[in-house]
């Protein structure tokens, strides 16, 4: 019992160091930027059609059921507000890093993983390139910045879905309907979930990378790095939410 | 290389969409609070500000130009609200505008409201001050309301005394209401005087035939025939002027001084009939 305790938090203090030497290394060259540009590329736009489909459903389906209760109060114009700013502080953000959490997380648990247990990781020392600044650095930094895009992808398009969800029971022109969620959303609306978006996308690398980089050495250790990743990163995005929406709450 | 470029331009468009769709966002919240685009700044003194906040719009017929920037407390019965408006209705808004907060529905928003003045034709300037009509607050209405109420209490307290004294008293509205009796005897009065008053018209015209009064009413009645007889004669004076001035003129006064010595008779003969009569 005690000795699980310690091993939990040996593993969180590991991980903060894993976290510590992204930061020191992440400024040292040499800089892969070829490599920075294929993971964001990989992260950002081949999650694109999964986040969107995700996005356009979660605002179609989040529109047609708030609309009877906000029917039942005579306040149907406030639909449009409502689902935007939903989508927006919330669902957009959150949805999107549990989806990147899903693909992303395991993909690189899995890829580091198996290359741990391949010991390409430790040829690549041996040839004089730092592992850690050619696949870490690259792979955080690109979740870091490509799941804030992916969450701004999320809410037009869920915006879009929510448009559609308006005309299926009613008749409301896009320029209205664009009108009405302007009208609706403020600076403190966007910012705090958009800052929120970098630490998920930060969270998803990090730990999709440690799990894959301490894989243990044999096969099925590749299967429970990609497994482990993805619970933990899911496990960590809801956490920040709840972090983070405090801070607002107490800030604003 | 032409691999790399495969990706990279499908790279580069994820990024500058995405992006544009942040800035598009950031920029249209910004238009909705008056940060980017010329902007100007009125101020204004309310008494209170009934729950208005930063960020609530300010509208000008009807039309929302602007949102309230600033609200402070001057002194314990001023409160200062500066509003952020649009530069382009600066040449709508006269110094003699006046400002007034009002709610947007029933559970809405509180809203600020610019009116147009009447005189001033001067647009207002920059940082400039505006007059402020304070608005019709829930519990002043609450107050007249309790007025009437308090009022209608009174009333119906003495509705209540009056019925019950109507019911139970010995009042004489009272004995008239519930007494038989009573009734009886008021009509009974009443066909009295019908009749009283009958016999004492019949009087009256027995008293017009008999001899000592037959003098005062046949006076009475020649009165009135002289009388429209003069009209008649200054009638046709009138008429005989425009056609002969001057001789109509003495003739005229002969005329007036024959009426004048008639009329010193009949008042000396009047005076001599009522003598008589009394």
């Amino acid at each position: 019992m005690i000795v699980a305790i310690k091993n939990t938090f040996a593993e969180i203090g590991e991980t903060t160091l894993f976290a510590k030497r992204f930061f020191k290394e992440v400024f040292i060259p040499p800089y892969e930027t070829k490599e920075f540009l294929k993971q964001c590329y990989v992260i950002g736009y081949k999650s694109l059609p999964l986040v969107a489909i995700t996005g356009f459903i979660m605002g179609l389906v989040l529109t047609l059921q708030s609309r009877p209760t906000l029917v039942k109060f005579g306040a149907e114009s406030w639909l449009p507000g409502m689902v935007a700013l939903s989508l927006i502080r919330e669902i957009a953000p959150v949805i999107t890093a549990l989806i990147c959490a899903g693909k992303i997380s395991s993909g690189i648990g899995a890829e580091l993983g198996s290359m741990k247990v391949t010991e390409q990781i430790d040829a690549m020392e041996v040839s004089a390139v730092n592992p850690y600044n050619y696949l870490v650095v690259t792979r955080v930094l690109a979740c870091t910045l490509m799941v804030p895009l992916l969450v701004f992808f999320a809410d037009a398009v869920g915006i879009i879905g929510g448009y559609v969800g308006i005309n299926i029971h009613g008749d409301v022109n896009f320029y209205r309907f664009l009108t009405q969620i302007i009208q609706s959303l403020e600076f403190l609306d966007l910012f705090p979930a958009t800052i929120k978006t970098f630490f998920f996308g930060f969270f998803i690398g990090m730990i999709g990378c440690y799990k894959g980089f301490n894989a243990s050495n044999g096969t099925e250790s590749v299967g429970q790095a990609a497994n482990s990743a993805v619970v933990t990163a899911s496990l960590s995005i809801f956490i920040i939410d709840m972090v983070a929406v405090q801070i607002t709450d107490l800030f604003f | 290389m032409e691999k790399e470029s495969g990706y990279t331009w499908k790279l580069g468009m994820f990024v500058t969409i995405g992006l544009l769709l942040f800035i598009m966002a950031v920029y249209f919240i910004g238009k909705q609070q008056n940060l980017f685009g010329s902007t100007f700044h009125i101020s204004s003194q309310f008494k209170t500000v009934s729950g208005l906040e930063v960020g609530n719009n300010v509208r000008f017929s009807g039309i929302n130009v602007g949102t309230v920037e600033q609200i402070q407390l001057k002194n314990d019965s001023t409160v200062r609200v500066v509003l952020v408006m649009k530069e382009e209705v600066r040449k709508f808004i006269k110094t003699d505008a006046t400002a007034s907060i009002g709610s947007d529905g029933l559970m809405g928003d509180k809203v600020l409201t610019i009116s147009p003045g009447a005189k001033s034709q001067k647009e207002i300037e920059d940082n400039g001050q505006i007059a402020s009509v304070d608005g019709i607050e829930m519990h002043d209405i609450m107050k007249s309301v309790k007025k009437s109420v308090d009022n209608i209490g009174v009333i119906s307290d003495e509705i209540a005394i009056f019925s019950h004294s109507m019911n139970n008293g010995n009042g004489a509205l009272a004995r008239l209401v519930k007494d038989d009796k009573m009734a009886n005897s008021v009509s009974n009065t009443l066909s009295n005087l019908e009749t009283g008053t009958k016999g004492f018209s019949e009087n009256m015209e027995a008293a017009k035939s008999n001899f000592l009064f037959r003098g005062y009413f046949k006076k009475k009645e020649k009165e009135k025939k002289e009388k429209q007889e003069e009209r008649k004669e200054k009638q046709e004076e009138k008429k005989e002027k425009q056609e002969e001035a001057k001789k109509e003129k003495e003739e005229k006064a002969a005329k007036e001084k024959e009426q004048k010595e008639k009329e010193e008779k009949q008042k000396q003969e009047d005076a001599k009939k009522a003598e008589i009569k009394n």
